[in-house]
Order: structure tokens, then C-alpha cells, then sequence
């Protein structure tokens, strides 16, 4: 078959950029990867990516295509080729770019390296003198967390990363959590304490991009998630991010309601509350809050006040709360919820498949290459004047800096 | 009329209040009977899920026993937070026969009704964009927005998880494009679309939420947008309200209004102030809606 491919070219030697087309032969099975080397054998020898095992296992080829990561390997090319799209392929995001498709790793892995990432020996060792045993139960517990290959994908699109690169990111905290679930670890507080600093579990904002991008199913989200539960059950509590989540409980437990103008004095302190007061004052009379806080009661909210007390008596606290659903959401995965993208575009007076705001009465879609959707399109990247709808990713360019705080200043 | 079940949330209950008006006076003219449901609380974000999770499931089965109650086989959502929620509780419960027995053991405990697991949730937002909904919805929005310059905002949890969500391609959405074009505005496009707002941060860590807030309001008006539209009320509170926040710490002004879907739409149905509620937002969305005047 044939395959077109756009590569984004890059030297962070001289910082010459170009985007290259290129059109090869490459056989019905072929990965993206496989038609990389197909690139690299026959029309172009300088093109730099890395790949080892060709089979998703070490975790070296992560790459963007049409602005979202994905592992080379694991991309076959065969339904991209058959509907005729030319994807653009860029270096990962989030890391500096070496040459090409090329991501310097490091500060990936000083991140990693900060989790702690070995056992801290904290048990006892059985009397009989036999191997330390688990149930499968408690490894349950760090299943996902275990099948991560480092990859690098999830960070690629973290938002918080893009605005704090200090954050320590999905791959990292999954990670931590692999240790902290683990009934074989000492030192779970002390690595708890550590992960809630600055940079840490309360950076996450919930865009939901590792989940969404990790070729392994690890969901880094959920992950931090277990970490701020688990945090939150040993007490360690001390962050704003920690007090906002525990005054939801609050809210629900009392009013029913969130209790919204309370919310910021209860996250940040009754102090800096008051620096707020100017910004609070302007919601006010817009009737966003009230300027004297009335509780809004829910209709039998005492049933929520009981339904926690009952649950606190169950032994599901902290990550187990979130352990126990993975089992029915791995389901998810397996087509059992959602519908798949072919599903969805089958569906009666579904949108065109790739929708573009010109043909929103089901017009035809504009052949790759033919250019151009309605409005706005040169701010959209290459991907929209390809006639693939907007990319997902701003920084699909490579060699530009990522979005710093505060726009760039 | 089809009858679902209504669900505001907190946001629609207080501080957009806005939102929950112009849903109501809209869901009949697009064929959707709405069901209060009275008796329910918040779903608790992302929050409760993070602090105690196995309170947020339960939490969130009563609210869909209570939607079951109703009656009907739908539970309407207005927000994205509520909708990622809702649905990630449902799955649970609907994939495992153990964990829904336990929790169903619960809700009586406290005299909560059972809960079979058939409810389904959706947003509002796929009511209208496909369907009889966007059937109906190209007859009632015979105002029209007159070529108005509208940029989508979707937010992050309306499209990710996809497995969770699975509405539409989470990196190539169409369903607000496709509301605005039927409605006779015109969408334009911009990356940060579907990236995040900062706003589940947006009190721990302000200056981190801003660095996002920053992107999609930039790139709105780099687009040549009117107004920008969106179907979830945090992201809305985060652009419209902390608007002021971003333009104080860059010294630049903005003013991009941002309408709620239900509004957007509501403008192309002819509803009225009454309904709309334009005065409560923080940037006044009405002069950029002048020119549809006539
Ligand atoms: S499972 Fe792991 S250790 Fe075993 S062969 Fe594969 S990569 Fe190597
Ligand atoms: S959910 Fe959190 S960790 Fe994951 S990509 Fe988004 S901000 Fe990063
Ligand atoms: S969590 Fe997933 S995406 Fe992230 S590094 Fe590990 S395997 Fe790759
Ligand atoms: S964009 Fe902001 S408010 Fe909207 S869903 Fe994402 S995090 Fe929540
Ligand atoms: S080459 Fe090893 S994961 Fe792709």
C-alpha cells in the first residue's frame, strides 16, 4: 500500500525546522514505525527517532501523530492509508527536542527519579523463614500502575506540565503510587509527604490527556487520584489542593450543595481569602456568590450525612474506593461502554467523519490536502489545512517552547 | 416530549443559575420534558473522588436511584464535571454485580431507593447535536445568529476519558461546531479547544490554572471570535469570572464573552433576558449580541 507521511524535521543544533512529505510502499501490516524505517532505508537516512523492541514493551518510540502521542509501534497505518490521510508526525511535547523525532528524556526521568522508585523494605518477614506472600487482592491494588513502560506518552500532552514544568506529571506520580500501593513498601507516609509538595499530586488539573494517550492502560489520572485518597486517609492533608477536596465532603455532608463562597477560604486560608475579597466582591454583584454566606439545603441531604457514616464503616476507604471499580471500567476498554470512533460515525445522522464547521450538513469531506476550513484555520496548525479537522495540541511545531505561566512572559 | 430526568448540579443551582434557567426554557422547545430531580445533592467534582472515593460512588448511585425513580431512562446533565462523574459511577456499578449489590445495600440503609443500573447519562449538549434533538433544534433556532463569530470551548471531561465519554473523537470533536452552523452562526477553530481551563486548580494553584486559562482566551480572539460558547458551568466560571484574574496579571483586556450552550442556542430561539439572564455574567455578552438585534 501506499503511505504518505508529513514529518516535522528538526535540528536543536542549528535550529533548522521543515516539514517533509514523503510517499512510500509499505506492506498491508505496517506500524507506523515500520514505515519510519522504510523512510529511513530508502528515501531519507538522516531522519532520527528511536525504537528498540517493535512490539509496545520498552517504551522508546512515543511520538505525536496529528498532534497526539502515540507509540510507533503499536500505530498501524493500514486505515489512515485507505482513507487517504497524510498524518503529520512530530516529536513527543513536553520535552525539549533533540533532532527530529527525538525527545531528551531527561527531565523525564529526574522526575522519575524524585518518586523513589524502589522498594524501601518495610515488612516483617515471616517467622517460618518462606517468601514474603501478597494476596492477589493487595496487588490488585497497583495492577495499572505496574504495566507502565515509561513511555512518555502521557506527559507528552499534560496540561498542567504545559503551564508548571515543574510538575512532576502523570508518568512519574503513576509510578509513586505503584510504590505506595505496594504492601512490601516501608515508607509510604514519608513518600506520600513527599509527592503532596509544591510540584506534586495537587498540580494535576483533570484534563484527562494520560489516560486518554497512555498505550497501556495505566491511567496516570486515576492514579493520582488513589494518591490524594490515600493521603487524605493518613492524614496528610496540609495542601490547599487536599482542603479543597475535603471541603466538597463538607459541602455535601451539610448543605448538600457545594457551599461555593466558602470554598476559597477554606482552600487557600482565611488570609489570603481576604486578598480575594476585591475579586470576590465583583462576582458578588453579578449573583455568582452570595456576598453573606446562606447555606442552599438540599432536600434530605441528612441521607448523604448517613450514607458517609455507613460507608466509613466498610473498610473501602482511601485507594481501595477507586481499586474496586476498576474491574467493570477495564470492561470499558473491551468495547463493553462507549462507543469506538467507527461506532460513533456509524451512528444514524451522525456528523461526517472528520467534521469541519463548512460541511455541517453533511457535505462531503474535503480530500487530504484540498485545504482549508471554515474560519480560523492558519491558528489551527497543519492538521486543519489538511482537512482533518483542528489538531488537538497548539505545539505541534516542534522547537517551540512550551506554553510558560502566564502566556509567554 | 421525552421525559428525562434533570439534573443541574451545583453549579446551575447557584452560581449559574443563568444556565439552569435557559435550560429549562429551551429543553421543551427541543422535545425534552424536563424531571427535576429535587431530592440529590452534589455529585462532588473530581474532589470527593480524589478524598473518598468509595463515598463518591455512593454518592452518585443515589443521585441515578433517584433519577430511576423518576421514572425515566435518562438522567440530563448540564456539566461536564457531573457528566464524567455520573457516567464513571454508572459503569462501575453496571460492570460488576457484587460491587452494585453492596451499594444498593447502602442506599436502603439509609431509605435511599435501589438503583438497577438502567439509567443512562448524557449531556445535554448530545441531545441537541444529533438526532430528533438537532432535528428539532434546527426548526426552533429560526432567530438565527447571523453569521456571529463563535468559538467552542469543550472543556476537558465532556471528551476524555473517551471510554467513559465516547460521544465523539475526542481530539477532533464536531457536536458544538455543529450547533453553532445550525443555528446560523459561524464556528471558528482553535487548538485549545479541548485542552483544560485550569479550573479544578484554580484555587490550589491560581497561577498554574491561569498559565491554561490563558491559552483558549488568546486563541478565541486570535480566531476573530464574538463570544465563545461552552457546554460546562466551571469552565464557564473559569473563563468568564477569573477573565478579570488573567487580564490584571497580564495588564491586557480581554473581554471575551462566554455563553452557556443552553444560551448560545437560546439566543437562535428568540428567548429573552428574562431567561438568558445575560446580567449575571462578569464580561456582559449583550453588545457582542447587538448586531443580531433587528
Ligand atoms: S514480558 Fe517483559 S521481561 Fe518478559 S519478554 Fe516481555 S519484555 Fe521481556
Ligand atoms: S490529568 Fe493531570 S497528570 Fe494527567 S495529563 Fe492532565 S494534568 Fe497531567
Ligand atoms: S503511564 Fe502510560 S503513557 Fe505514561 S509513561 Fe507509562 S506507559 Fe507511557
Ligand atoms: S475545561 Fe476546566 S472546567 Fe471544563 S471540564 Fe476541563 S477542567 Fe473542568
Ligand atoms: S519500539 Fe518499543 S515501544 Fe515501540
Amino acid at each position: 500500500m501506499k503511505v504518505g507521511l508529513k514529518i516535522w524535521r528538526y535540528d536543536s543544533a542549528t535550529g533548522d525546522r521543515a516539514l517533509r512529505e514523503y510517499e512510500i510502499e509499505a506492506p498491508e501490516e505496517a506500524t507506523l514505525l515500520d514505515c519510519l524505517d522504510i523512510v529511513k532505508d530508502r528515501h531519507d537516512g538522516s531522519l532520527a527517532y528511536r525504537k528498540s523492541c517493535r512490539m509496545m514493551i520498552c517504551g522508546s518510540c512515543g511520538m505525536r501523530m496529528d498532534g497526539a502521542a502515540v507509540l510507533a509501534c503499536k500505530t498501524r497505518m493500514y486505515d489512515i492509508a485507505q482513507e487517504g490521510r497524510v498524518p503529520v508526525i512530530s516529536a513527543m511535547g513536553n520535552l525539549p527536542i533533540v533532532k527530529d523525532l527525538v525527545v531528551d528524556m531527561d527531565p523525564f526521568w529526574s522526575k522519575f527519579k524524585a518518586m523513589w522508585p524502589w522498594l524501601e523494605p518495610g515488612y516483617d518477614r515471616p517467622d517460618d523463614g518462606r517468601e514474603y506472600r501478597i494476596s492477589q487482592e493487595r496487588m490488585n491494588v497497583i495492577h495499572k500502575e505496574a504495566l507502565c513502560i515509561n513511555c512518555g506518552c502521557c506527559v507528552s500532552e499534560c496540561n498542567a506540565m504545559e503551564s508548571d514544568p515543574e510538575f512532576l506529571g502523570p508518568q512519574a506520580l503513576a509510578k509513586g503510587m505503584r510504590f505506595v500501593g505496594d504492601p512490601r513498601d516501608g515508607a509510604t507516609v514519608e513518600r506520600l509527604e513527599r509527592y503532596n509538595r509544591e510540584h506534586g499530586i495537587w498540580d494535576c488539573t483533570r484534563c484527562y490527556f494520560c489516560n486518554e494517550r497512555c498505550p497501556k492502560g495505566v491511567d496516570p489520572r486515576d492514579a493520582i487520584a488513589k494518591l490524594g485518597a490515600e493521603s487524605i486517609r493518613l492524614g496528610i492533608d496540609r495542601d490547599m489542593g487536599a482542603k479543597h477536596a475535603k471541603w466538597f465532603v463538607r459541602s455535601t455532608e451539610t448543605t448538600g450543595w457545594l457551599r461555593e463562597e466558602e470554598l476559597i477560604p477554606k482552600t487557600q486560608g482565611y488570609v489570603s481569602a481576604i486578598k480575594q475579597l476585591k475579586f470576590g466582591a465583583s462576582l458578588a454583584r453579578h449573583g455568582k456568590v452570595r456576598p453573606v454566606p446562606i447555606p442552599h439545603v438540599a432536600r434530605d441531604v441528612n441521607e448523604a450525612r448517613n450514607l458517609r457514616k455507613v460507608v466509613q464503616e466498610q473498610d473501602r476507604e482511601g485507594a481501595l474506593g477507586i481499586v474496586q471499580g476498576e474491574r467493570a471500567l477495564a470492561r470499558l476498554a473491551h468495547g463493553g461502554g462507549a462507543e469506538s470512533l467507527e461506532e460513533i460515525y456509524a451512528r444514524p445522522g451522525a456528523a461526517p467523519r472528520p467534521f469541519l464547521p463548512g460541511d455541517a450538513e453533511g457535505g462531503a469531506v474535503s480530500p487530504p490536502g484540498a485545504g482549508g476550513s471554515a474560519g480560523g484555520a492558519s491558528s489551527a496548525g497543519e492538521g486543519s489545512a489538511q482537512g482533518q479537522g483542528s489538531l488537538t495540541q497548539a505545539d505541534v511545531t516542534p522547537g517551540k517552547e512550551p506554553t510558560r505561566k502566564r502566556g509567554g512572559e | 416530549m421525552r421525559r428525562v430526568a434533570y439534573y443541574k448540579g451545583c453549579l446551575a443551582s447557584l452560581s449559574a443559575k443563568e444556565l439552569d434557567s435557559s435550560t429549562k426554557a429551551l429543553a421543551p422547545m427541543v422535545g425534552l420534558e424536563l424531571v427535576e430531580l429535587e431530592s440529590v445533592t452534589c455529585c462532588g467534582a473530581g474532589d470527593i473522588h480524589e478524598a473518598e472515593p468509595d463515598y463518591y460512588l455512593h454518592l452518585n448511585a443515589r443521585i441515578l436511584a433517584y433519577a430511576e425513580a423518576t421514572g425515566c431512562d435518562m438522567l440530563m446533565t448540564v456539566c461536564n464535571v457531573c457528566t464524567l462523574n455520573l457516567r464513571q459511577a454508572n459503569f462501575m456499578l453496571q460492570g460488576d454485580e457484587e460491587l452494585l449489590a453492596r451499594v444498593n445495600e447502602n442506599l436502603a440503609s439509609v431509605g435511599v431507593p435501589a438503583y438497577s443500573g438502567k439509567v443512562d447519562v448524557r449531556h445535554f449538549l448530545w441531545e441537541i447535536a444529533e438526532g430528533e434533538g438537532y432535528e428539532a433544534l434546527k426548526q426552533v433556532a429560526h432567530r438565527g445568529l447571523k453569521g456571529l463569530k463563535v468559538a467552542p470551548f469543550y472543556g476537558c471531561q465532556i471528551l476524555r476519558p473517551s471510554k467513559i465519554m465516547g460521544f465523539e473523537d475526542p481530539d477532533r470533536p464536531w457536536s458544538l461546531e455543529r450547533i453553532i452552523e445550525a443555528c446560523g452562526g459561524e464556528a471558528v477553530d482553535y487548538p485549545a479547544k479541548v485542552k483544560c481551563c485550569g479550573f479544578p486548580i484554580i484555587a490550589a494553584r491560581e497561577e498554574t490554572a491561569l498559565g491554561e486559562l490563558i491559552q483558549p482566551v488568546e486563541q478565541a480572539i486570535e480566531a476573530g471570535a464574538d463570544v465563545m460558547v461552552t457546554p460546562c458551568p466551571l469552565c464557564h466560571l473559569s473563563l468568564d469570572a477569573w477573565q478579570q484574574k488573567l487580564e490584571a496579571s497580564t495588564g491586557r483586556a480581554f473581554k471575551m464573552p462566554v455563553l452557556h450552550l443552553a444560551q448560545l442556542v437560546g439566543v437562535a430561539a428568540g428567548l429573552e433576558e428574562a431567561e438568558l439572564k445575560f446580567k449575571r455574567h462578569i464580561v456582559d455578552p449583550r453588545p457582542a449580541l447587538e448586531r443580531l438585534e433587528v
